[in-house]
């Protein structure tokens, strides 16, 4: 009975937060639909067309077929894949090396993580002038370097020979996201409580056994979330591959991505540039039922 | 102006994910006006949901709560003129002691120039008159917690709610503020209602002690009667430091005399309680205070296992020969060693005895009284 | 790496371990110094000198013996460089206004309610957290493009902080959870609404979390090339970065206006390394941004 009475007269108690409720996730929402959920299902359907934008023909999944049979895009999935992993591996391992310095608390440890902030907040573009600068066979330095030592005998075109292309998107990768690691890897170690090593330090442990048996398990989580969530990033990166090769030379930088912007833009074919998305998508959607499953990170605010 | 808080059948239940947690169990019960009642049991019994419901934090599944003749069950928090002090003293980190203290005023259109005065003079009461411009981070445990009093004090409540002030702060800055929040209370006109699992700060502060167990009243009563004639077991091991010591007995009868038969005891018990009981087991409880060296009129054989000096006494943990743990306090037991036989005695009228399901049959003064001449 | 050193413990002594892994210890810090410091001084040194003296005799000179702002004045005057940052400076602030605004509701409102659904939502944010900008902005294209708003600040707005949000709500999200519900309940309390206990209380509690929701937000926007590429299409409606992408494919423009438009577009990264790293460092706490 006085549930019941309770419903009816806190009315002018719910309203403010009502109120409050509407205000908070209508737009959160509203947000998520419009720019989230509407493009998404927008390019999954168009994805089904043949030239969707115009005289749209339904075609079913021959749009995926076409591209899954594509007799290159195995190649830009590999170059994918390779660029993910060579660049997400490598910027792990500079992170995790200077985390580990700054850690010991030298002195310009700050000014080291203050400069480590730059190349991650440096616009993409900037990033790509200064290393097409450095790596220009005509003027850039690195050239002019190697040959006065000797290393070389001609400077190398190293953005757009077959060989080296890749090799330099990803150091030009590596430079811009090695921090992103290095912070979060930093914080952790930061977080780990002192007296653990002094009681290692206590039991006999050497410095190495220290690192192995305290430091590592520590870090693992923060690592492999790198490995995970870098690695996503980096398959899915655009920008700075097509600032620097545009996908070249002759498709050896070409990842999908890449090929996605190519095939709606360049085409124009929006039922293969949607089809190639929605892979994309499936893709992801797959990496991320493992990365739910496996490490919860909703549980970080969903109880 | 102080109110009366009064409980009527109050229930709350907690669903998540197919499963019902009650918090709190059919709560009745009347807090008188101007009283200060501590609200005490171990964590989780539904103290601090119950203190959130008289707040106004938490609506109630069912039941009623009212301040004096007013029902508040459905009013918010903003409506009750209450006060309250939390368990993280929740200071506002960006604004000043002074702004801090003084936001409810704020909230309520008291002017500034009217605000000032009495910020002052509770922290003069307080003594943070020279934390008033500083923020919180600067000030210690102690200091925000007073803070958090003042924030109280110049509301001027009708009810005062405080959620365990004091667990957080170590054990002289908690004796300081316990006399703070007793002087509170005598200067306030509110209705002050306590939260805390620390029975020591419940038995010496309060007027009234809520004892509550898994979300049900266990006892509600003045601390001498809590200490004295606890309503079952649960009481006696809870109130009192160390716990009630409870010796396993049965009822037994020779020849139209009834007796609590335990392990090297057989307490002589009153026909008009225990006839009808012959054979059962029930548990007699002793206060480790109540054991002494010095003899009783019954005794018991305690093997010594850990000593401890409390100053100039000294509590022997140990147990009986059939394994019952048992404590005794005294003064007198210096040179126990581990594995020492002591002989202690008691007397009937500090007993306690308690039915299988423990609760209280009678207390120390039932088995003293002369026993009724007829059965 | 440096502490490895250690693994020799048994046998070195105990100083030589310590000087050997202190030697190891800077030996990196300064690979890497030089590592990232190089490229931004090659940056500013070409800037900063004109493009006769950085590459006489053809080869570069990269110590600086002559200041000038010969190239920064090509650029005001033969570019519409002015034009783009207007444009950058436009949409960043929308978006980051957006982002903010809009993280900071989300996050409230998803730690201080109980629904039904609440995994579902941190899976939405973390799926569009990790999804690819360039797979959005192809159906944002066609979208915006039959709706008639290609080419107009509202649209790359809106797409910068469609790909902004995610991760401020879930910053948010997890600020909120360390801002204590009883700092508002002491508030409602003493009588103030909960719409007061909101401007009095949680946002000036919540301002570290939002102050590093905003620098995330302005760094994506301000440092976007991709959206804006594909939103864009005139050269006076191009932001900074895809207006510059296109210096060099001109005759007209050099390596020394090339680096000096890069270092105009630095400068606000830059003043937030230098000023507000604490912020940016918070928003690394709980996974940092692309």
């Amino acid at each position: 009975m006085s549930t019941v009475q309770s419903v009816k007269s806190s009315f002018g108690k719910l309203d403010e937060r009502r109120l409050l409720l509407l205000a908070t996730f209508v737009p959160f929402a509203a947000f998520f639909t419009l720019v989230w959920v509407i493009p998404i299902g927008y390019a999954l359907g168009m994805s089904l067309f043949q030239n969707p934008t115009a005289d749209a023909v339904f075609v079913g999944l021959s749009n995926y077929v076409e591209i899954l049979t594509g007799e290159e895009f195995l190649l830009f999935l590999w170059n994918s894949v390779l660029y993910a992993v060579s660049t997400t591996v490598l910027s792990l391992l500079v992170g995790l090396s200077l985390a580990l310095v700054v850690n010991q608390k030298i002195r310009g440890g700050n000014v080291l993580r203050t400069m480590m902030i730059f190349p991650y907040l440096l616009p993409t573009l900037v990033v790509i002038f200064i290393w097409k600068f450095i790596l220009d066979p005509n003027i850039g330095v690195l050239n002019q370097w190697l040959v006065e030592w000797g290393v070389i005998a001609e400077p190398i075109a190293f953005f757009s020979t077959i060989q080296w292309a890749m090799a330099a998107v990803a150091v030009t990768s590596v430079w811009k996201f090695g921090s992103f690691a290095f912070f979060i890897l930093l914080a952790r170690l930061q977080a780990i409580d002192p007296n653990l090593y002094e009681r290692a330090r206590v039991e006999g442990a050497s410095t190495w056994q220290a690192f192995r048996d305290i430091t590592i398990p520590h870090l693992r989580g923060a690592i492999l979330i790198i490995l995970l969530v870098r690695g996503i990033w980096m398959f899915n990166k655009f920008d700075i591959i097509y600032l620097s090769t545009r996908g070249g030379p002759l498709n050896a930088t070409t990842t999908l991505p890449i090929r996605v912007y190519e095939l709606a833009f360049n085409g124009p074919n929006f039922g293969g540039a949607t089809a190639l998305a929605g892979i994309m998508f499936f893709l992801l959607a797959g990496v991320a039922v493992v990365y739910f499953k496996v490490f919860e990170p909703e549980k970080e605010v969903a109880h | 102006m102080a109110r009366a808080i009064h409980l009527d059948s109050i229930r709350k239940e907690y669903r998540t994910a197919g499963s019902v947690h009650v918090a709190v169990d059919d709560l009745s019960l009347t807090i008188p006006e101007g009283s200060f009642t501590t609200l005490v049991g171990p964590s989780g019994c539904g103290k601090t949901t119950t203190l959130r419901m008289v707040a106004g934090l938490e609506t109630p599944t069912s039941g009623e709560i009212a301040f004096g003749d007013e029902d508040v069950t459905d009013q918010a928090p903003q409506q009750r003129n209450c006060a309250m002090v939390f368990q993280s003293i929740a200071l506002y980190p960006h604004m000043t002691v002074r702004q801090n203290i003084g936001y409810g005023l704020k909230v309520q259109g008291v002017p500034k120039a009217e605000r000032d005065p009495k910020i002052d003079e509770a922290a003069e009461t307080l003594q943070i008159t020279e934390q008033l411009e500083k923020m919180p981070s600067e000030l210690s445990g102690g200091q925000q917690q007073r803070v958090a009093l003042g924030s109280a004090f110049v509301q001027d409540p009708d009810v005062l709610l405080l959620d365990e002030p004091m667990s957080d702060l170590d054990a002289k800055l908690k004796a300081e503020l316990r006399v703070e929040v007793q002087r509170l209370h005598q200067e306030l006109d509110a209705t002050v209602l306590y939260v805390t699992h620390d029975q020591t700060e419940a038995m010496t502060m309060s007027d009234q002690v809520i004892l509550l167990n898994e979300g049900r009243l266990e006892q509600f009563a003045p601390p001498g009667e809590l200490f004295d004639y606890p309503v079952s077991d649960y009481v006696a091991r809870f109130i009192g430091t160390p716990s009630t010591n409870l010796l396993p007995a049965v009822v037994g009868e020779r020849d139209g005399a009834y007796a609590l038969e335990g392990d090297g005891f057989a307490v002589s018990a009153p026909a008009d309680i225990f006839a009808d009981r012959v054979g059962e087991s029930i548990t007699v409880g002793v206060r480790p205070q109540y054991l002494s060296s010095e003899g009783g009129e019954y005794e018991l054989t305690v093997v010594a296992e850990v000593v401890e000096q409390l100053g100039t006494e000294f509590v022997v943990h140990g147990h009986t020969p059939d394994g019952t743990a048992v404590d005794v306090v005294s003064t007198e037991f210096g040179g126990v060693e581990h594995g020492d036989e002591l002989r202690v005695g008691f007397d009937p009228a500090d007993l306690f005895v308690f039915d299988a399901e423990g609760q209280t049959l009678c207390h120390g003064d039932d088995l003293t009284k002369s026993p009724p001449q007829s059965h | 790496m440096a502490l490895g050193e250690g693994a020799a413990g048994s046998i070195l002594p105990q100083s030589l371990q310590t000087r050997l892994k202190r030697i190891a210890v800077i030996l990196t810090a300064a690979l890497v110094a030089i590592f990232v410091t190089i490229p931004v001084y090659i940056m500013v040194a070409i800037a900063v000198q004109s493009p006769a003296d950085v590459f006489r005799g053809g080869t570069v000179h990269l110590i600086v013996d002559t200041l000038t702002f010969r190239n920064f004045r090509v650029l005001l005057e033969d570019t519409n460089t002015v034009q783009y940052f207007i444009n950058s400076l436009i949409v960043t602030a929308g978006a980051t206004t957006m982002s903010t605004a809009l993280a900071v509701a989300a996050g409230y409102g998803l730690t201080r309610f109980e629904f039904t659904g609440k995994t579902l939502a941190a899976r939405a944010v973390l799926f569009a957290y990790m999804f690819s900008p360039i797979v959005l902005a192809i159906p944002l294209y066609v979208i915006f493009y039959s709706l008639g708003l290609l080419d107009s600040y509202f649209a790359l707005t809106m797409a910068l902080t469609a790909i902004s949000a995610p991760f401020t709500i879930w910053l948010m999200w997890q600020y909120f959870q360390t801002v204590p519900i009883s700092l508002e309940e002491s508030a409602w309390i003493r009588g103030a609404s909960r719409t007061r206990t909101l401007w009095d209380v949680v946002l000036p509690v919540a301002r570290p979390g939002y102050i590093s929701a905003a620098i995330f937000s302005f760094a994506v926007a301000w440092n976007d090339f991709t959206m804006a590429r594909v939103v864009m299409s005139s050269d006076e409606m191009y932001t900074i970065t895809v207006g510059a992408s296109l210096f060099l494919d001109r005759v007209t423009i050099g390596w020394g206006e090339t680096m000096a438009v890069s270092l105009l577009i630095s400068i606000p990264p830059f003043l937030i390394a230098v000023f507000l790293q604490n912020y940016l460092l918070q928003g690394f706490n709980v996974g940092g941004l692309e």
